[in-house]
């Protein structure tokens, strides 16, 4: 029961910080999108957690705005990514979050002088189906940036049609994060089919499944990079 | 690519169901006007047209093409009593167009019934018959059947083709089940049911391509294996079929062993009648499927070879 009392807990604080990213994204308050360091106790470490299941998206503002980084949020952010280094039998998707958040930290952090770790590989996609390929993307959806090269990004690169299918099977069985995290990869693709219609289909994936401030929040992040936001 | 004897299989399994339950096909002439006799024909329609495609591909076993021979007399014979039900049904409502698509197949296999031509014939010139309101994707079907009776259809094909969802080549997500039906349907009008694959557009072969995939992964999670199979006909008319391994598996596995395909899920209870009414057309549709992706791998091994 401690268990599960403590998951919603988290997932909470996860909403919470999406639901900050999201206002952020759409112009509104920024300063929220991280809560502050230095909240200690309980409530901290659940601040810390949430920032490590987000990844890399808890400073999205930072990254496709340009907004200068609020120095508490980056201290907390590095905290996360220095409390949670992934177990050496970690699975491949924790393994490339981990990875993206070091690569954001030492982008809006100078003093984050650790070398990078070493790229994780694709292997375990290599085989993969157009099914398992989506899935896995959408997980990693936050590594979805622009102008930001890494052996996942030239994967999918190579299987736009396959993540297409895969956005389309994801709207079709409801899976509305999964559809929005597809469809933000989507949104950086060349040689996606256009008949997939992608455009509308974020947006219906948003009036649909928007109420999830996940789900909101990587609609927001594809529309800002179709817009032309630059990491 | 599919073991092709996992493919075959279905269809003889398909085809021995069908001729158990022959009597199935049934019309009911003392039927509620509010109803309409013309409403059993439809079974009877689709039997003979999947019929003659097992004929012209020409890879079903000695069995299956007798088994086939015998059906079509049968309901050639008894159900439609030598073609006197299409003339009753015809008299009954003269300007439906139900009697002519029943009759076309059976027209095209060898059997005849004059006084049905000259009613096709006549209800051609009629701007009723043009002005009837269908769906486009049946709008399609009644103008290709007028061309395979040897007539110019009104209105012609390409016209019809526009107004139907496919040719718009929409949104791939927003597919239900009632328009992935419209998909299907149109396909098997633009090929003459798998007869001619070079009759699809190449933009909606492309569109189909690209796709049918996803819809054919969603339809074998919810075990829809009428419109599954119906899907699988489409992969047999591509350019270049996939002849999806885990759907054809799936849909093999739920095959009954007396050879009937459940409409969804599971095989339905109820006494024979209801029964054959709720997967005859699943089980005709998997013996249909079966044929084409039977040819179509034969094809390409030819081609490997």
């Amino acid at each position: 029961m401690e268990q599960s009392g403590t998951s919603t807990l988290l997932q909470g604080a996860v909403q919470d910080i999406a639901s900050g990213v999201v206002s952020a994204l759409r112009g509104g308050d920024h300063a929220r999108a991280v809560p502050p360091a230095g909240t200690d106790g309980e409530a901290g470490e659940l601040a810390l957690a949430a920032v490590r299941v987000l990844g890399s998206d808890a400073l999205l503002p930072d990254l496709l705005l340009r907004t200068p980084t609020d120095p508490a949020q980056v201290a907390l952010f590095r905290k996360a990514v220095e409390a949670y280094p992934p177990r050496a039998d970690a699975a491949p998707t924790v393994r490339w979050s981990h990875w993206g958040m070091a690569r954001t930290l030492r982008r809006v952090d100078p003093s984050y002088t650790a070398g990078p770790p070493d790229e994780p590989g694709t292997g375990w996609l290599d085989d993969a189906t157009w099914q398992f390929l989506t899935h896995q993307l959408a997980v990693l959806a936050p590594l979805a940036l622009p102008g930001e090269d890494c052996a996942l990004g030239r994967l999918a690169g190579r299987r736009p049609v396959d993540v297409a299918r895969g956005f389309v099977r994801a709207v079709r069985r409801r899976d509305w994060r999964q559809a929005a995290g597809a469809g933000r990869w989507l949104t950086l693709l060349s040689g996606v089919p256009d008949t997939v219609g992608l455009e509308a289909g974020l947006d219906f994936v948003e009036l649909m499944g928007g109420q999830d401030p996940l789900v909101a929040l990587h609609v927001q992040a594809a529309r800002r990079m179709r817009a032309g936001a630059l990491v | 690519m599919t073991d092709t004897r996992i493919v075959h299989t279905v269809g003889v399994g398909a085809m021995e169901w069908l001729w158990a339950h022959r009597d199935g096909f049934r019309l009911e002439p003392d039927a509620d006007p509010e109803v309409g006799f013309l409403e059993r024909f439809k079974p009877v329609g689709e039997l003979a047209l999947v019929c003659k495609v097992l004929f012209r591909e020409g890879v079903a076993g000695s069995r299956q093409a007798d088994l086939a021979r015998r059906l079509l007399d049968h309901v050639w014979r008894e159900t439609l009593d030598g073609g006197t039900m299409l003339v009753r049904g015809q008299r009954t409502e003269p300007a439906s167009p139900i009697p002519f698509e029943v009759y076309l197949p059976f027209r095209e296999l060898g059997y005849s019934q004059p006084e049905v031509e000259r009613a096709v014939v006549l209800n051609h010139r009629l701007d009723s018959w043009r002005a009837f309101e269908a769906t486009p994707t049946r709008r399609l079907g009644l103008s290709a059947f007028q061309r395979r009776f040897g007539l110019t259809p009104r209105p012609a094909e390409d016209e019809a083709l526009r107004a139907t969802w496919l040719a718009h080549t929409p949104e791939p997500w927003t597919v239900e089940g009632h328009i992935a039906y419209d998909i299907t349907h149109c396909v098997f009008h633009l090929t003459d049911w798998g007869e001619n694959p070079a009759g699809l557009p190449a933009d909606i072969a492309d569109y189909l391509a690209t796709w049918l995939p996803a819809w054919i992964d969603d339809w074998l999670d919810l075990e829809r294996w009428d419109l599954l199979g119906e899907l699988l006909v489409v992969d047999a008319c591509l350019p270049r079929p996939t002849l999806d391994e885990p759907a054809w598996r799936a849909f093999a596995a739920a095959q009954q062993p007396d050879g009937a395909m459940p409409a969804i899920r599971v095989m339905p209870e109820g006494d024979e009648e209801a029964v054959f009414d709720i997967v005859y057309h699943s089980t005709l549709v998997a013996a249909f499927a079966s044929v084409l992706a039977t040819s179509r791998a034969l094809t390409e091994l030819a081609r490997a070879s």
